[in-house]
């Protein structure tokens, strides 16, 4: 399998763990895009408990890429959508995981590639302890973070 | 004063450990250990839960070698049923855990280890990581990323899923392999070939310059263990073990599941979760060894695919007998998957590859089965009890970290001795410590891997206990 022979205009890369409750509030909303967005072969979703390296491959063989993950940083139930750009700012310790910017700066540095937007969504989590449900604002954010992704999706694929 | 320098966590490794460093009044390395700090409790909880549910709980252990653990715990489970499985079934288990094989090696060379190759020992400390080996050896980074792809896509391929694939299950495995599967994997083989080729002449390259760390990243005499074919080749899935000694004598050959079972043993020390697994024979901890990808090159004597037998002989050049330095694991990591990619060709060049015939069927027949494979990392033995309906009784799992523990620890003394003199260190000297651990690419927590953040934390500790320094790094 060569990623470029499979290329997908839209790469939506979720992350999130779902027996962590809010924490699995990416992977929902991947489904939710698989859903959405079955019958366009413009749009790719790829659903992970982490980013890893590999995945720079998949984010150079697309043009535009939107990140979505939970955030503990944020109000519970707070939808986010931002900008990100290639950054390698971590603390050198990288190995197995790493974050939107450092994933971007991975596929600049090995395949030269520069997406033509590269966006992260997030969701404010509110508790990310063992339980595969999610907390009643992150389960009520869940229109809103869909509408974002889908205007976001659309806006990328020239919509 | 004596003093206590510890790192914790060792950073680059597969799950969470520590190294503490003793020094005396003088400021001499007195002793050092490795330390696994997490409790592994899948034996017990296993307990109580069918026997032919074993394969998948088993493949929970661990994100990076699941099929290792699905392989051994379906051979226990075999051995429980006293079934044989179709040809074509431990063809495509043998490829399964091939592609495991090249993707977790991979990993361990290009993404654990290579920012101390390719970078070097004492470079910048917040650069020496897989970002930092981007920036500087684009073309290798796009190497490991297309090895690791080359791996999981085949173990996807097969099992339905990258990680925890439920395709093996006792008696063979689910579902015969389609043809346009075969063909898809055959058209990734020349450029796996071409990567692993880049990878292995780039360290080649390298290598010589790290001739003072090859020296002292456990070097030294220890028996081997690893599975070995009856024409002396290779072998990952089935065969039998070999024991050599420090010298390349066989000490026990054809050794069986069974027979681990009875010749190993594993003791246990105060300061690690881990056991230390030996040879009973021999007694602990004269009956050691080594297990993984230089005990397995050093056990064979032919890999039994062309290209990889070249890079054998050339390996074999290293040592008159067996090769003793830890250092030379990345060698034969890189050798050994040159082999998974000849191998796998090899397979799927079988005219039975696509039987339809996959899966053979039974009930209980025995109350006791053991099952061994070759994980990345060494031999992994699964064993189970079960009573008559097939309830699990009992469950031990000796894994290949733990039969390179002995050797891990004296690996760390050796370089602790060697690279901490007058009580004194730098970040960079005490890497070396931690990249004489990496060199065994341990998985210590199997499943609960700790990722991310990873600070390194180094304490000077008085003998009252009291620390008297404290670095942070990240």
């Amino acid at each position: 399998m060569t990623l470029s022979s499979n290329p997908a205009r839209c790469l939506i890369l979720a992350c999130g763990n779902t027996l962590r409750g809010d924490d699995g509030v990416g992977l929902r909303l991947a489904e939710w895009a698989e859903q959405r967005f079955e019958a366009n072969e413009d749009v790719r979703v790829v659903a992970r408990q982490q980013w890893t390296p590999d995945l720079a491959e998949e984010i150079a063989a697309a043009e535009s890429v939107l990140f979505i993950d939970s955030s503990i940083k944020s109000v519970p139930g707070c939808v986010s959508l931002i900008a990100v750009e290639p950054s390698a700012n971590h603390n050198g310790s990288a190995t197995h995981h790493l974050d939107a910017n450092e994933l971007l700066s991975l596929a600049r540095e090995i395949f030269g590639s520069h997406s033509a937007h590269s966006m992260l969504l997030t969701i404010g989590a509110g508790s990310t302890e063992l339980g595969e449900s999610l907390s009643d604002p992150v389960e009520a954010a869940l229109p809103r973070a869909q509408g974002v992704l889908e205007k976001a999706v659309l806006r990328f694929l020239g919509n | 004063m004596s003093q206590t320098i510890t790192i914790d966590p060792v950073t680059r490794l597969e799950g969470h450990g520590k190294i503490t460093i003793h020094l005396n009044d003088a400021g001499e390395v007195e002793n050092a250990n490795f330390h696994v700090t997490q409790v592994r409790g899948f034996e017990r909880f296993s307990e109580g839960r069918p026997f032919y549910e074993m394969p998948s709980l088993m493949a929970r252990i661990c994100g990076i070698c699941p099929v290792s653990h699905l392989v051994a715990s379906a051979k226990a489970c075999e051995a429980i049923m006293a079934v044989r499985i179709p040809h074509t079934a431990a063809q495509l288990r043998r490829m399964l855990n091939l592609a495991q094989m090249v993707q977790s090696h991979a990993l361990s060379f290009f993404y654990l280890s290579s920012p101390d190759l390719l970078l070097g020992m004492e470079s910048d400390p917040v650069k020496r990581n897989i970002l930092g080996v981007a920036a500087a050896k684009p073309e290798l980074g796009r190497a490991g990323i297309g090895l690791r792809r080359f791996g999981q896509h085949i173990i996807e391929l097969l099992g339905n899923k990258r990680i925890h694939p439920g395709w093996v299950v006792p008696g063979g495995v689910t579902e015969p392999l389609a043809s346009a599967k075969r063909d898809e994997i055959l058209a990734m083989i020349p450029e796996a070939h071409k990567n692993l080729r880049l990878a292995l002449d780039a360290y080649k390259q390298i290598a010589s310059s790290f001739k003072a760390e090859i020296g002292v990243f456990a070097n030294f005499p220890s028996n081997y263990l690893g599975l070995i074919n009856d024409d002396e080749s290779i072998e990952f899935t089935d065969g039998a073990l070999r024991l050599i000694d420090a010298k390349g004598n066989t000490i026990e050959d054809g050794m069986t599941a069974t027979r681990f079972t009875e010749a190993i043993g594993e003791a246990v020390e105060p300061y690690s979760y881990t056991k230390f697994a030996y040879y009973k024979p021999l007694g602990y901890p004269d009956g050691s060894y080594r297990v993984g990808p230089l005990a397995r090159l050093n056990i064979v004597s032919k890999m039994g695919t062309p290209q990889a037998e070249v890079e054998l002989a050339e390996f074999k050049q290293l040592a008159a007998g067996p090769v003793e330095s830890s250092f030379h694991y990345h060698h034969a990591r890189l050798v050994e998957i040159l082999y998974g990619i000849e191998k796998i060709e090899e397979i799927l060049s079988d005219p039975k590859i696509l039987d339809s015939h996959v899966r053979a069927t039974a009930g209980v027949n025995r109350l006791e089965g053991a099952g061994q494979a070759e994980a990345p990392r060494g031999t992994l033995m699964h064993n189970y009890k079960v009573d008559e309906n097939g309830k699990i009784l009992w469950a031990n799992l000796v894994i290949a970290t733990g039969q390179n523990n002995n050797a891990m620890n004296r690996g760390v003394l050796q370089a602790a001795k060697h690279y901490v003199k007058d009580g004194k260190f730098t970040e960079g000297l005490l890497n070396r410590v931690e990249a004489v651990v990496r060199t065994f690419d341990p998985c210590l927590s199997c499943s609960t891997h700790a990722f991310g953040q990873m600070p390194l934390e180094v304490s000077l500790v008085d003998a009252c206990g009291e620390a008297v320094d404290r670095v942070v790094r990240g």
